[in-house]
């Protein structure tokens, strides 16, 4: 399976800037400074248990109901 | 005036709060703050202040330098007082043990309970925060994630000094000093805020990355597979004894979008280099090439002086590493000299804040 680290992290950058692009931009180098660059993760990434789960902490950290 | 400027070198703590209470005569003040030279006992200085300014929320912390609205200060204090007429309000609160979770979410329920509101909920375009948080901790990486996670206000600041000691560095609120703390301290300002975040240096194509790290002791052991010394002495081309020779002006910089967040190698032991900020395995690091930090100031805070029309007060967290840099090359007076027409007060950090934590960096809050 893949792409689905991708998705997660579309969703907490979607939940948490509410469509506003500052927040999105924000919520971005968050995201890249905790270890998840939007950037170098696609559709085609491998489903990583460890990064899931990680991410899953993300976004309960955050807020975000995934 | 709602904003008012004070500086100060006297050597006793009593002739210099005397000599900021008088600068500061023409106002009455709801916010304070304040950085101080290490040379002034921290709970003598923070009581003095917090006495002199009692209707005031007084916060401050310790220093490796100061600026102050023209000038780089050394040995000194440097203050900014603001009234309603520019901060609406102020809430304070302290983390005791920068270290403990548990202390950071108690600062935070107690910011939360003075305001009313869970920092969740407050609008990111009428508040602000400031945090000025222990420089020899190595724990802001953590504090500012968990703030992050918690808010979408920003908060900016800096990391503590102590005048290159490296002994101890102090944050205060209400009187009191502490170390291995962070004072938080949420504002409302009255009018529009922005901040500047300015780093002088250019990214080149060479990318570092972290293969093995110990993120607790800020230490990279292998960049891309190899030593992580030996590949960064190559990156830069030069031997591994000659590398630290470099750290300054070649660091490595996180790549976000059309930004970067500064990481500055410290030193080299066997085959690790350490850094003044964690990193993270897995992490794309550009390698940097310093540019010229008058030229870069200059044009960021003109820029957005020009953006907000006007700037009525500046709080500038200037890394030590830069000071020392401008100093090296006979630039201080010069860089102070950017700040001559804006009301301003900064210091020399020992690491930036804005997001996250930053090295070689100078994260400045500006109010129009």
């Amino acid at each position: 399976m893949a792409g689905k680290i991708k998705q997660m992290i579309e969703k907490i950058i979607e939940e948490r800037s509410n469509g506003n692009e500052v927040l999105k931009s924000t919520t971005r180098t968050k995201l890249i400074i905790k270890g998840y660059n939007p950037d170098t993760w696609t559709s085609r990434s491998e489903d990583d248990p460890t990064k899931i789960a990680e991410l899953k902490q993300i976004a309960r950290d955050m807020g975000v109901n995934l | 005036m709602s904003v008012t400027v004070a500086s100060t070198a006297a050597s006793s703590i009593e002739r210099a709060v005397d000599d900021i209470i008088k600068q500061c005569g023409g106002i009455s003040p709801n916010t304070v703050l304040f950085f101080a030279s290490s040379r002034y006992d921290p709970a003598s200085i923070s009581r003095a202040m917090h006495d002199a300014f009692s209707g005031a929320q007084v916060i401050g912390c310790s220093t490796a330098g100061e600026i102050v609205s023209g000038r780089v200060m050394k040995d000194s204090i440097v203050a900014m007082a603001f009234d309603d007429r520019t901060i609406e309000s102020v809430a304070c609160s302290v983390v005791t043990d920068v270290a403990s979770p548990d202390s950071l979410a108690d600062a935070v329920r107690d910011l939360e309970e003075k305001i009313g509101t869970p920092l969740r909920d407050l609008d990111f375009q009428k508040y602000v925060g400031i945090i000025l948080i222990d420089g020899l901790s190595g724990s802001e990486e953590r504090v500012m994630d968990r703030l992050g996670d918690l808010t979408d206000v920003t908060f900016i600041g800096g990391s503590a000094g102590d005048d290159l000691n490296f002994q101890s560095t102090y944050v205060y609120l209400d009187g009191a000093a502490y170390t291995n703390a962070a004072v938080l301290a949420l504002l409302k300002p009255v009018g529009e805020f922005d901040i500047i975040k300015t780093q002088s240096f250019r990214t080149l194509d060479t990318v570092l990355v972290p293969t093995k790290v110990n993120e607790e002791r800020r230490e990279v052991l292998e960049f891309n597979n190899m030593p992580a010394a030996l590949a960064y002495a190559r990156a830069v081309g030069v031997s591994v004894k000659e590398a630290p020779k470099r750290f300054m002006h070649n660091p490595v910089g996180l790549v976000t979008g059309d930004d970067f967040f500064v990481r500055s190698p410290r030193q080299i032991e066997g085959d690790s280099i350490f850094f003044y900020c964690m990193v993270k395995e897995g992490m794309e690091l550009a390698l940097l090439e310093s540019t010229d930090i008058i030229e870069d100031t200059h044009n960021a805070v003109e820029e957005k002086v020009r953006q907000l029309g006007r700037a009525s007060a500046l709080i500038n967290f200037h890394c030590i590493l830069r000071a020392l840099e401008l100093e090296e090359k006979g630039q201080s007076a010069e860089y102070g000299s950017l700040f001559a027409d804006i009301p301003t007060i900064g210091f020399s950090t020992y690491g930036e804040e804005y997001i996250g934590h930053i090295n070689q960096t100078s994260t400045m809050l500006i109010f129009k």
